[in-house]
């Protein structure tokens, strides 16, 4: 593994305004380094901010205050449609809590469509969808909506969808939460296998099983980054 | 690429059939609507123009009234006509009728009928056809001949039964008449007295045995062109009132009408029923308009979560924005179609009926396919425009 740092944050702050403008500030200075290739567990407290972390991770809302560096971009600061589209399309693939599938399109269009975003032509795009879903265990299901799917299934084609363009960062919110923890562990091999490629895999969890294929744990409490440094290995 | 995403908003579409009617729905209303509204007033202007289609611009109507309220008598009488065409420099046809309400029998059927007492140029004035039997001659009029022609109404009234009407004796005003001929039906009816109940007989005995001096009269004048108009009414006018004695100073004891301003207040008319179908029309227009926006709004949390994935896999707002505007034009398109199609079907279903006169409009089918369908694209899209703006996340959270 070389030690090129992929992600860091420094003394990032993120705060939410409701309607009535009081401000509810969530990250509170957060500082981390995250180094490509490694395989990187968030946890703490439910509402302590870890959706919210991952999201400024995948360029998907903007932090209030602090510096996020991505490959020593400071990426923070940007607010480009097609320059942060371009990052969510190719750099990062984001697999939500809730899937996040488009109901009415099938498996494999919901799969093939960031190469769509892409630019990428019709059939190399399906062909790829169709090898990815295959590899999942997914072939005889290319064909099916959503809503005809097991919450496994679709978690498999949210998986396959954030692995459309080869991102080199898998940020993955709860991956684990819509699953029986043999599908659970099914996917932290997959994960692993990932990992074992050179990728950044940054995922959310409650479950220590799941945390347990990590590299290292981030534990955020109060908004901020408490012993990012614990190693599990040790505690078991 | 954006035949791809042409692809991806009919899938959309077909997959949301109930949504996508409804969003439809609007516009169809909205569209066939207003083209039936516009067909309405087409059909009246189209009534108007009919009705003064056998009336040309250089005609002018003289009518034995005097003032506003008709008080006084009046010295106009049929031959005045003649003394206008052998005086007048400009006139080509004048032709003098005497009009009045008289008893009329062929027994045992009996009723008040439009006595005309004229010359045989207003056979020709009045465009009226003969579907039997011939119209009298001069020397009839000379000879004040008891002979008179029917009108289609008239024979339907007085000759139930058919049989022999040419030959047929009548009596007009309890005097003798013998039918010489009878007139196609007319339908329309212009001028003073519908004229399908009319009984035509020479002036001369109009005047001396069945209407006497109690008949209205009126001479349809025909001058050589448009533009000698002001000159020929002007001319008309002096030689009229030196034939009646009028001393200067003294009223015209007749009125003037060119079939200029009698067309022209019927085009008031008619431009003014338009404008109370434009209003109309337009309030159509905004409550499917109001309807189509709902329809479309309903839909927003949806779309807008939709949008939020797009845009969370890396879609450009760019691609989004084509891909919705794309989806709301397809749909309006389609039910502007389906609209214009109702609407004309409509206006077909009831064109012949006498209930309402209805005619195709372009200019109805151009402005209510054009602002429905601008519409269903506005109100289909802005959303969409909007949610583009928000942040990934912001949009997700939008169920
Ligand atoms: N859009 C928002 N507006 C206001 N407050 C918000 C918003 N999103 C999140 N929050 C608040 O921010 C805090 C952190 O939320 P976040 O979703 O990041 O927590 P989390 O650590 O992922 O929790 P969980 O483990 O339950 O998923 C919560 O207290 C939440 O109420
Ligand atoms: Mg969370």
């Amino acid at each position: 593994m070389d030690n090129k740092t992929e992600i860091k944050f420094k003394q990032v702050y993120k705060s939410y305004f409701l309607a009535n403008g009081d401000e509810i500030p969530v990250l509170k200075g957060i500082d981390l380094e995250i180094k490509k290739g490694e395989f990187v567990a968030i946890m703490g407290e439910s509402g302590g901010g870890k959706t919210t972390l991952l999201n400024i991770i995948g360029c998907l809302h903007p932090l209030s205050k602090g510096k996020y560096y991505l490959e020593n971009e400071n990426i923070g600061v940007v607010r480009d449609d097609f320059t942060l589209a371009y990052i969510r399309n190719k750099k990062m693939g984001f697999i939500f809590q809730q899937f996040n599938l488009f109901t009415r399109l099938t498996a494999i269009k919901n799969v093939a469509l960031p190469a769509l975003y892409a630019g990428v032509p019709g059939n190399e795009r399906e062909d790829k969808a169709r090898e990815l879903l295959k590899s999942l265990g997914m072939a005889d299901r290319l064909e099916y909506k959503p809503t005809e799917l097991s919450g496994g299934q679709q978690q498999r084609v949210a998986v396959c969808r954030a692995l459309m363009n080869d991102p080199e960062i898998i940020l993955a919110d709860e991956p684990t939460g819509a699953l029986d923890s043999k599908s659970g562990l099914e996917l932290m091999e997959i994960f692993k296998k990932f990992k074992n490629q050179g990728r950044t895999v940054v995922m959310v969890t409650h479950t220590a099983e799941a945390a347990r294929y990590a590299d290292r744990i981030i534990y955020l409490r109060d908004g901020q980054v408490t012993d990012h440094d614990y190693k599990l290995e040790s505690k078991y | 690429m954006i035949w791809e995403i042409i692809k991806m908003s009919f899938e959309s579409l077909l997959a949301k059939k109930t949504r996508s009617f409804l969003s439809m729905l609007g516009i169809i209303i909205g569209v066939s609507t207003v083209i039936a509204v516009f067909a309405i007033g087409q059909g009246a202007q189209n009534a108007v123009d009919e009705q003064f289609e056998g009336l040309s611009a250089n005609s002018i109507i003289v009518m034995g009234i005097k003032g506003k309220q008709n008080i006084g008598s009046t010295k106009l009488k049929t031959a005045d006509a003649e003394v206008l065409l052998e005086e007048a420099g400009h006139i080509t046809v004048a032709v003098g009728s005497i009009q009045g309400n008289s008893t009329v029998a062929h027994s045992p059927e009996s009723g008040s009928f439009t006595i005309v007492g004229t010359t045989p140029g207003f056979f020709d004035v009045s465009n009226l056809e003969l579907v039997s039997g011939r119209i009298f001659t001069e020397e009839e009029i000379n000879n004040k001949a008891k002979v008179a022609v029917l009108g289609n109404g008239a024979v339907e009234a007085l000759f139930p039964n058919g049989g022999e009407i040419v030959g047929a004796t009548i009596t007009i005003a309890g005097k003798k008449a013998e039918v010489i001929g009878y007139l196609e039906e007319l339908g329309t009816s212009m001028g003073p007295g519908k004229q399908d109940d009319s009984i035509i007989v020479p002036n001369t005995t109009a005047e001396t045995s069945y209407l006497g001096t109690g008949g209205f009269v009126m001479l349809n004048i025909q001058v050589d062109s448009v533009d000698n108009m002001e000159l020929a009414t002007a001319e008309l006018i002096s030689i009229l009132r030196e034939e009646h004695g009028l001393k200067s100073g003294q009223e015209d004891d007749f009125k003037i009408m060119d079939a200029g301003s009698m067309v022209g207040a019927a085009q008031d008319a008619a431009s003014l029923m338009s404008l109370l179908l434009t209003a109309i029309a337009a309030i159509t227009l905004l409550v499917s308009g109001i309807g189509i926006m709902n329809v479309m709004f309903v839909t927003v949390a949806e779309r807008t979560k939709e949008i939020g994935i797009s845009k969370a896999i890396g879609g450009k707002r760019g691609d989004i924005l084509s891909q919705f505007l794309l989806e709301s034009v397809v749909l309006s398109m389609i039910g502007g179609i389906i609209g214009v199609i109702i609407g004309n079907s409509v206006i077909f279903a009831f064109r012949n009926t006498e209930l309402i006169t209805l005619a195709p409009s372009l200019i109805g089918i151009v402005i209510g396919f054009g602002f429905s369908v601008l519409v269903g694209v506005f109100f289909g899209f802005y959303p969409a425009l909007k949610a583009s703006r928000l942040d990934p996340v912001d949009a997700l959270r939008s169920e």
